[in-house]
C-alpha cells in the first residue's frame, strides 16, 4: 500500500554537506538497503525519512501523502536504533506495549492508578496485551515478557527491539544497523530472521548498514550512498555484476575488486603495454581502468594475460584467495583460487593469469562505467 | 565461582599469622572510625541519660526524663512544629525547583550555562552573610521588600487582600512576625539550596540516552509531558533518591539562618525553634549537656531512618542502569 519516496532531499551539518540531492523511491513491501562506509549519509536519510532530522530541501512523501513537515510520532512508522533504545525501568511486555499505549490509550487511560478505572481502558488493556503476545510469539521472545532489559543479552535485546517495532502495523520498517552491536555468529542468524519477518509480514523494510553482506543477503534493492550521493540503487545481482560506478564495485564484493590501468591509443586498448583484443571508441589516447572481480580471474600457463608472483596466500578451506604482485610497484591482483589450484600457488612462485573478457567491467579515468566498450568486447576476437 | 571454592578448600583455614596482619594493618583505621565517629554518638547516647553539665566533676542518671521532657513540653513541641514545618515545605519545592530548572538549562545552548551560574550563586555563597542582607531586605520599614511592595499600593493590586491590608496596615514585619518567621526561614533554604539540586539533576540528565527520546517519538510520545514519564522521569529516578535523601537531611540540620536572623531566641515567639538550635541552644548555650544530647540522639534517629528509606528505595524501586 506504501510507496515510500524521497525527493532532492539535502542535508548540510554546519559545512559539511551531508546529503546532495537524494532521491529515492522504495514500493510498497520492498527490502531496501541503504549501505555505504560510515559519513556518507545514511543513517541522516533514514532519520530523514523517520522524521527525526529535517532536511533542509527536498521533500519526503509516504503513501502518496506529502509528510516532509510531519512530526515523527505521525508518521505512522517504526524504527529499530542501533543502540535498541529499550526503556530500561519497563519490562520486556511493557516495553512491545508502548506504541500501542502511546498510540491507542488516551492519556487520561494511561495514568497510574485512575487510567485503570476509565471506560474502555480494560478493554484496550486486554487488546493490546494479545497484540504483545503475538509479536513475541512471532520472535520468540514468550518466556522474556516479564524481565527487564538489563536482564537480557545483546541478541535478546534486540528481538525485543523488533518486537516493538512490529507490533503495530505501521507503513514501512526503518531498521537503522540493527546488527552491528551482536557477535558474528548471531548476526548470521538474525540476517534470516529478519529477512524471513520481511517476507512473512509483506511489510515495507528499510535498513541501513554499513555491512555489504548484509545487504547482499536481505535486499530486494541496494542503494549504495558515498559522500552524500546513492550512487546506484538495484538488485544485488545488479549492483554486483553489473555497477555503475567503480566507488560500487569496490564497496560491494569481499574480496575486494582488483582495479587495473589500461589505456587506449589509437583504436587499440592496451593492459601494461599489451594489446588486448578490443577496441576503443574513437580514436585518441586516454586512461581508463579495468575490474576484475577475484573469480573473474583464473591461474593459466598457456598464453596468459598478464604474470605476478605470489605474495600472500589466505586459505579459508573451500576457497583459496592469493593475492599476487603484479610489478615492483606494489600493485597487486586478487585471484580467487579453488582449492585444487593450491600446489600452484606457493607463496613466491611465478604464476600466469588470464580472464574472461565478458566479465571485465571497463570504467573511464573518472570510475564512471563505460559499457560500449565491453558491448563491442563481447564480441569475438576476429570480429574486434 | 569454581576458582574460588577451589581456593577455599585449599586453605580451610587462614593462616593465624596472616590474620593477625591483616588485623594489625587494618587497626589504625578501625581505630579512627571508632574514636572520631562512634565513641561521640555513644557518648551522646549515654549523656541523654543523665544531668551532665560541662565542667562538673560527676553527673546522675536521670532515666529517660530528658526524653520525657522533649515530648511533654511545650517549647519542644514547637521545635517539632518549626523542623518538619521547614523539612516538608523545603524539601519538595527545592526539588521540584531544582528539577525544573535543570530542565529548562539542560534544554537550552550556550545560555543554559548563564542560567547554571546564577542559580548556583546562593550556593556558593556563605549562608550567614547571605542572611544578614536578607535581614536588611527584609527589615519592615527601610527594607527593599516591603517598600517594592508598597508601590503596589493605589494600583490594581489593592484588589489582592494581601496588598489591601499591606497598604492599609502596613506590609508584614517579616523576621518579627511568628506567622511569617518560619515561612521566611522556609524561602531562604529553597532560595539557596534549589541551586544544588539543580545541579545534581542535571548531572542526571546527562546520563539519559538521547536516543530513547527518538525510540519515544517514535513510539508516537507526541507530549513533552510523555517524553518526561516515559523517558527522562524513570532515569532520573536514582538521582531523584539521592537529591531528596540530601535535601531532607539538610533541611534538618538547618541552623545558620536562624541563628544569622535571632541569635537569642529562634524566632518571635519560638516559632522557628529547629532541631539544631534547639541542640545548640541547650547544650553550647545553657550547658545542658544532658537535654542537647537527648535531641542530638533523636535527631540521628530521624536522619538514620531517612536513610534507610533511601536505601529501601534504591534497592526496591528505582531502577538503576
Amino acid at each position: 500500500m506504501t510507496d515510500l519516496e524521497v525527493t532532492s532531499l539535502t542535508k548540510q551539518f554546519g559545512e559539511t554537506r551531508v546529503l546532495k540531492g537524494v532521491t529515492l523511491g522504495i514500493e510498497d513491501g520492498e527490502f531496501v538497503s541503504l549501505v555505504g562506509p560510515s559519513g556518507c549519509g545514511k543513517s541522516t536519510l533514514l532519520r530523514i525519512i523517520a522524521g527525526l532530522e529535517t532536511a533542509d530541501s527536498g521533500t519526503v512523501t509516504i503513501g502518496n501523502a506529502e509528510v516532509t513537515n510531519t512530526r515523527a510520532a505521525d508518521r505512522n512508522l517504526s524504527m529499530v536504533f542501533q543502540s535498541y533504545a529499550l526503556y530500561p525501568h519497563l519490562t520486556v511486555a511493557e516495553n512491545i506495549a508502548v506504541p500501542l499505549r502511546m498510540r491507542e490509550m488516551t492519556s487520561v487511560q494511561r495514568l497510574p492508578v485512575i487510567g485503570g478505572v476509565m471506560p474502555g481502558a480494560r478493554r484496550q488493556k486486554h487488546s493490546i496485551s494479545q497484540s504483545v503476545a503475538r509479536a513475541a510469539d512471532m520472535l520468540e521472545i514468550g518466556p522474556l515478557l516479564g524481565r527487564k532489559p538489563g536482564q537480557l543479552s545483546g541478541g535478546q535485546r534486540q528481538r525485543v527491539a523488533l518486537g516493538r517495532a512490529l507490533v503495530r502495523d505501521p507503513a514501512a520498517f526503518l531498521l537503522d544497523e540493527p546488527l552491528s552491536n551482536l557477535d558474528a555468529k548471531l548476526r548470521v542468524q538474525t540476517r534470516t530472521e529478519i529477512a524471513e519477518l520481511h517476507r512473512k509480514l509483506g511489510a515495507t523494510f528499510v535498513y541501513v548498514t554499513h555491512d555489504q553482506v548484509e545487504a547482499m543477503t536481505m535486499s530486494d534493492r541496494i542503494a549504495v550512498m558515498m559522500d552524500g550521493e546513492i550512487l546506484q540503487c538495484a538488485t544485488p545481482e545488479i549492483i554486483y555484476e553489473d555497477p555503475d560506478d567503480i566507488r560500487v564495485a569496490e564497496f560491494i564484493g569481499s574480496p575486494k575488486i582488483n582495479i587495473l590501468p589500461i589505456e587506449q591509443s589509437g583504436a587499440e586498448l592496451y593492459l601494461f603495454g599489451r594489446p588486448l583484443k578490443w577496441r576503443g571508441i574513437g580514436e585518441s589516447t586516454r586512461a581508463m581502468q579495468m575490474g576484475l572481480r577475484p573469480e573473474a580471474l583464473r591461474l593459466t600457463k598457456s598464453a596468459p594475460s598478464f604474470k605476478g608472483r605470489v605474495a600472500h596466500i589466505e586459505n579459508l578451506g573451500a576457497e583459496i584467495f592469493a593475492q599476487i604482485a603484479l610489478n615492483d610497484e606494489g600493485l597487486r591482483v586478487t585471484l580467487r583460487a579453488s582449492p585444487a589450484d593450491r600446489p600452484m600457488v606457493e607463496l613466491g612462485a611465478e604464476v600466469g593469469l588470464g580472464f574472461d573478457v565478458d566479465s571485465a567491467l571497463i570504467f573511464d579515468a573518472d570510475g564512471k562505467r563505460m559499457r560500449k566498450i565491453e558491448v563491442m568486447a563481447g564480441l569475438t576476437p576476429e570480429a574486434a | 565461582m569454581a576458582v574460588l571454592d577451589m581456593g577455599v578448600a585449599a586453605h580451610p583455614k587462614p593462616n593465624s599469622h596472616e590474620a593477625r596482619t591483616a588485623w594489625g594493618l587494618a587497626a589504625p583505621a578501625l581505630t579512627l572510625m571508632f574514636l572520631i565517629l562512634l565513641v561521640p554518638v555513644i557518648v551522646a547516647g549515654v549523656l541523654s541519660f543523665t544531668n551532665y553539665s560541662l565542667g562538673n566533676s560527676g553527673f546522675d542518671w536521670v532515666g529517660t526524663q530528658n526524653y520525657e521532657r522533649l515530648f511533654t513540653r511545650s517549647t519542644y513541641e514547637k521545635m517539632f512544629i518549626a523542623t518538619f514545618t521547614y523539612v516538608v515545605t523545603v524539601v519538595p519545592i527545592s526539588v521540584g525547583l531544582g528539577l525544573g530548572a535543570a530542565l529548562l538549562v539542560h534544554s537550552m545552548g550556550r545560555i543554559g550555562d548563564i542560567y547554571k551560574t546564577i542559580y548556583f550563586l546562593p550556593v556558593m555563597a556563605t549562608l550567614l552573610a547571605m542572611a544578614i542582607a536578607w535581614e536588611f531586605m527584609l527589615h519592615p520599614t527601610i527594607g527593599m521588600v516591603n517598600r517594592t511592595l508598597a508601590m503596589a499600593c493605589g494600583s490594581w493590586f489593592e484588589v489582592i487582600p494581601f496588598f489591601a491590608n499591606g497598604c492599609h496596615d502596613g506590609f508584614p514585619l517579616w523576621l518579627g512576625d511568628r506567622d511569617y518567621a518560619i515561612w521566611v526561614v522556609c524561602f531562604v533554604g529553597v532560595w539557596q539550596g534549589f541551586g544544588f539540586n539543580m545541579v545534581l539533576f542535571l548531572a542526571g540528565l546527562t546520563s539519559v540516552h538521547r536516543e530513547l527520546y527518538h525510540a519515544a517519538e517514535m513510539d508516537g510520545a507526541r507530549s513533552g509531558w510523555d517524553r518526561f514519564w516515559l523517558v527522562t522521569w524513570p532515569a532520573l529516578g536514582p538521582t531523584t533518591v539521592f537529591v531528596v535523601t540530601i535535601s531532607c537531611i539538610r533541611a534538618f540540620q538547618v541552623f545558620d539562618t536562624i541563628e544569622a536572623f535571632w541569635p537569642q531566641g529562634a524566632g518571635p515567639n519560638k516559632s522557628a525553634y529547629v532541631m539544631m538550635f534547639a541542640i545548640f541552644e541547650k547544650g553550647v548555650q545553657q550547658n545542658l549537656i544532658g537535654i542537647g544530647s537527648a535531641i542530638t540522639v533523636l535527631f540521628l534517629i530521624f536522619v538514620m531512618f531517612l536513610t534507610l528509606i533511601q536505601r529501601w528505595l534504591v534497592e526496591r524501586k528505582v531502577h538503576y542502569g
